[in-house]
């Protein structure tokens, strides 16, 4: 591959990962350190490849800026506060008998695969090793905790005979952590 | 150097890099090198997405400019940024002091 042929196959390899506007930053450094390279009186090839080389393998790039992106860093957070909110209302519905609520099966059916699925796409974009996919991983996981929050605050408000105060703390909670949910959800997709 | 050897580094020294003024990537890159007389070894693609984690903190900041033609990526240190850069240069003293007197027996220099 020539010069320029192997820094564009390069960047498209980034590409295919990573959103536009990382890759035109990378390309703008990318051009630096070939033209550097061309400056010491390298050949086109052996500059490109000299660049190529200092940048470093695509994928350690890619699984940088994975590591860096908000999506990941937004799921880690939902993760690391889910068990305390989860506990919390766990306590609830156990010291309220929630299990005795007039609550449809299908209801509390469709709950459960919400949660898990919200689980899974947060663990997803945890631990996920490509840009997109954990960015799409963590706003499917930001909405579905909005969702999940909302249902088990009106299924409790609706149902429940008795708001004691450990249900206001529960509502809060999922309040809050809704909240944190949307206001990054555009951030988590986009990076 | 290499990469891993500076786990737990590269934010200040990109945040020290950023001092003297706005650079883009490529350029702290070259800042990096320059201080250290060419002995870091770093993947210079690795250099951007700790840019982009500092930009998320708040430690510097980020904004596009034109530059023959092509569009690039600059960097600033934030008023954050310089806070956290004088703290990390306070922790580094106290923990190569502490190593230069459990490793060459150099006295401990009083902290205060």
């Amino acid at each position: 591959m020539s010069g320029p042929g192997l820094i564009d196959g390069y960047l498209a390899e980034l590409s295919a990962d990573l959103p536009a506007r990382i890759v035109e930053e990378l390309a703008d450094g990318l051009d630096e350190t070939y033209r550097r390279y061309l400056g010491r009186g390298l050949a086109q090839d052996a500059a490109a490849r000299a660049a190529v080389a200092e940048f470093g393998e695509p994928q350690v790039v890619m699984a940088a800026f994975t590591d860096a992106s908000r999506g990941r860093r937004t799921a880690r957070r939902l993760l690391a506060v889910g068990p305390g909110v989860g506990t919390w209302w766990a306590i609830v519905l156990i010291t309220a008998r929630g299990w005795q609520w007039p609550v449809p099966v299908v209801a509390r059916v469709l709950f459960g695969v919400m949660l898990i699925a919200v689980i899974g796409f947060l663990a997803a974009a945890a631990l996920g090793r490509h840009y997109r996919p954990v960015c799409r991983a963590a706003a499917a996981g930001c909405v579905g905790t909005a969702i999940v929050d909302a249902a088990v605050t009106g299924m409790v408000l609706i149902t429940a005979p008795v708001l004691a105060w450990p249900v206001a703390v529960a509502v809060a909670l999922s309040a809050g952590r809704s909240t944190f949910a949307l206001r990054n959800f555009h951030h988590a997709l986009t990076g | 150097m290499r990469a891993e050897e500076l786990k737990g580094h590269l934010d200040a020294l990109l945040l020290a890099a950023l001092e003297d003024g706005p650079r883009h990537g490529y350029a702290v890159m070259e800042a990096l090198r320059q201080n250290t007389e060419g002995r870091l070894d770093l993947p210079t693609g690795t250099i951007y997405p700790a840019l982009h984690r500092l930009e998320q903190a708040g430690l510097i900041a980020g904004s596009w400019s034109v530059a023959a033609g092509r569009r690039r990526r600059m960097y600033q240190l934030t008023a954050a940024g310089a806070r956290a850069l004088s703290g990390k240069r306070a922790d580094w003293r106290d923990f190569a002091a502490m190593m230069s007197a459990a490793l060459e027996g150099r006295p401990c220099p009083d902290p205060a």
